[in-house]
């Protein structure tokens, strides 16, 4: 994630600390697709999603002072728009619902021909284990660091990693492509 | 032959060595089913980086805004709020020494005695309004607006009380009897917003 040059950030830290609107809305823009996209995915729905892209900009122009520029500052807003979006998850209870959501639709034999497509297939996951595989597999996040953010173990994140992985292959019927 | 399990299979994919990842690295070298499994993974794994980035249909930056101007109105707010409480208390020592130093008539301290328990509504719902804690919750764009209006007012009605001061009794004691009542209406309904939208947002 380079939408922020070093040299660029470096002129517009200052000006974010001190509250320049102008430098606000370049980071909006900046950032504000890829962390919609990473609270979409995590939650169940798109005002979810809006209600968490709106959160962790609040959070990141409120606390912006904190952040020293030792890691990225994508990381940083990441990692902050990850811990909103799960905590979105947990206070809508989803949790508790996990297993309903993917056995009260069995697959049916049908559906391998069908060859439902990926995006349909994550979206079908439980938000616990679509949350584990697009925070590990895509955004690139170790299971202990999954484990903390969620409150639960690494082995909870390595198990929930598999089950989806074995789902999604039999959603998918998948094909090696050579 | 015994095929490697997903969970084999995903840990593979993991930088550190796994328990018995050794011993699973050897049989993908040998079963070629297994190795057309890893694949597929590494396949998913690779669309699921590829896949299109959503994006919002709403632009939420105005909201964000919103947010942070009534952050910044609020910490106004309770600064005004702190010059009030010390109006409040110089209003206090004004009423009780008063009317040693120059008698007031019957009506004129019943306008005191009212004014009195109007100010100490007024610090109730700032007690009540700070419990809230506003500054945690998502307002949409129109509610974040109408809280704004409130709370401009709201430093209007504070500047105002400290120019009444100036004024000469009893015009002092009516005008700010006004004032601090419609404090306790502005901060009744700032209270009454964030109490509504919470029970109604299930917050």
């Amino acid at each position: 994630m380079d939408a922020f040059r070093a040299a660029e950030l470096d002129a517009v830290l200052p000006r974010l600390r001190a509250g320049d609107p102008a430098a606000q809305e370049a980071l909006y823009r900046a950032f504000e697709s890829p962390v919609y996209n990473l609270a979409r995915r995590i939650c169940r729905t798109t005002e979810d999603a809006e209600d968490v892209l709106q959160e962790t900009f609040l959070e990141v122009f409120r606390s912006i002072g904190r952040y020293r520029g030792d890691g990225s500052l994508w990381g940083w807003i990441r990692t902050v728009a990850s811990s909103k979006a799960l905590m979105r998850l947990r206070r809508n209870k989803y949790r508790d619902a996990d297993e309903l959501d993917e056995e009260a639709a069995p697959v049916r034999r049908e559906d391998a021909a069908l060859r439902m497509d990926l995006e349909a297939a994550l979206e079908r996951l439980s938000p616990t284990a679509r949350s584990v595989v697009w925070l590990h597999d895509v955004e690139g996040y170790t299971h202990e660091e999954i484990a903390g953010m969620m409150d639960r173990t690494a082995s909870f994140s390595k198990s929930q990693l598999a089950r989806a992985h074995a789902r999604l292959r039999s959603w998918l019927g998948e094909e090696v492509i050579v | 032959m015994t095929h490697l399990s997903m969970e084999q299979l995903v840990a593979l994919r993991e930088p550190g060595s796994e328990p018995g990842s050794q011993a699973a690295r050897a049989h993908i070298d040998e079963c070629p089913a297994c190795r057309a499994e890893l694949d597929r993974l590494h396949q998913r794994v690779a669309r699921l980086r590829a896949l299109p980035p959503l994006r919002p249909a709403r632009d939420r930056l105005p909201a964000v805004r919103a947010h942070l101007a009534a952050d910044r109105r609020r910490r106004q707010v309770r600064w005004a709020g702190l010059g009030g409480l010390a109006l409040a208390a110089s209003l206090a020592l004004f009423v009780l020494v008063t009317p040693v130093l120059a008698p007031v008539d019957g009506a004129e301290q019943a306008l005191s005695n009212e004014l009195l328990e109007t100010m100490t509504r007024s610090q109730q719902l700032e007690r009540a309004l700070v419990a809230i804690e506003p500054e945690e919750r998502v307002l949409d764009t129109r509610t974040a607006t109408i809280l704004g209006r409130l709370e401009d007012r709201l430093q209007v009605v504070d500047r105002d009380l400290q120019a009444a001061d100036l004024l000469e009794r009893p015009v002092r004691t009516l005008e700010r009897l006004r004032l601090w009542r419609e404090r306790v209406g502005l901060l009744d309904a700032l209270v009454d917003i964030h109490v509504t939208r919470a029970s109604y947002a299930g917050l």
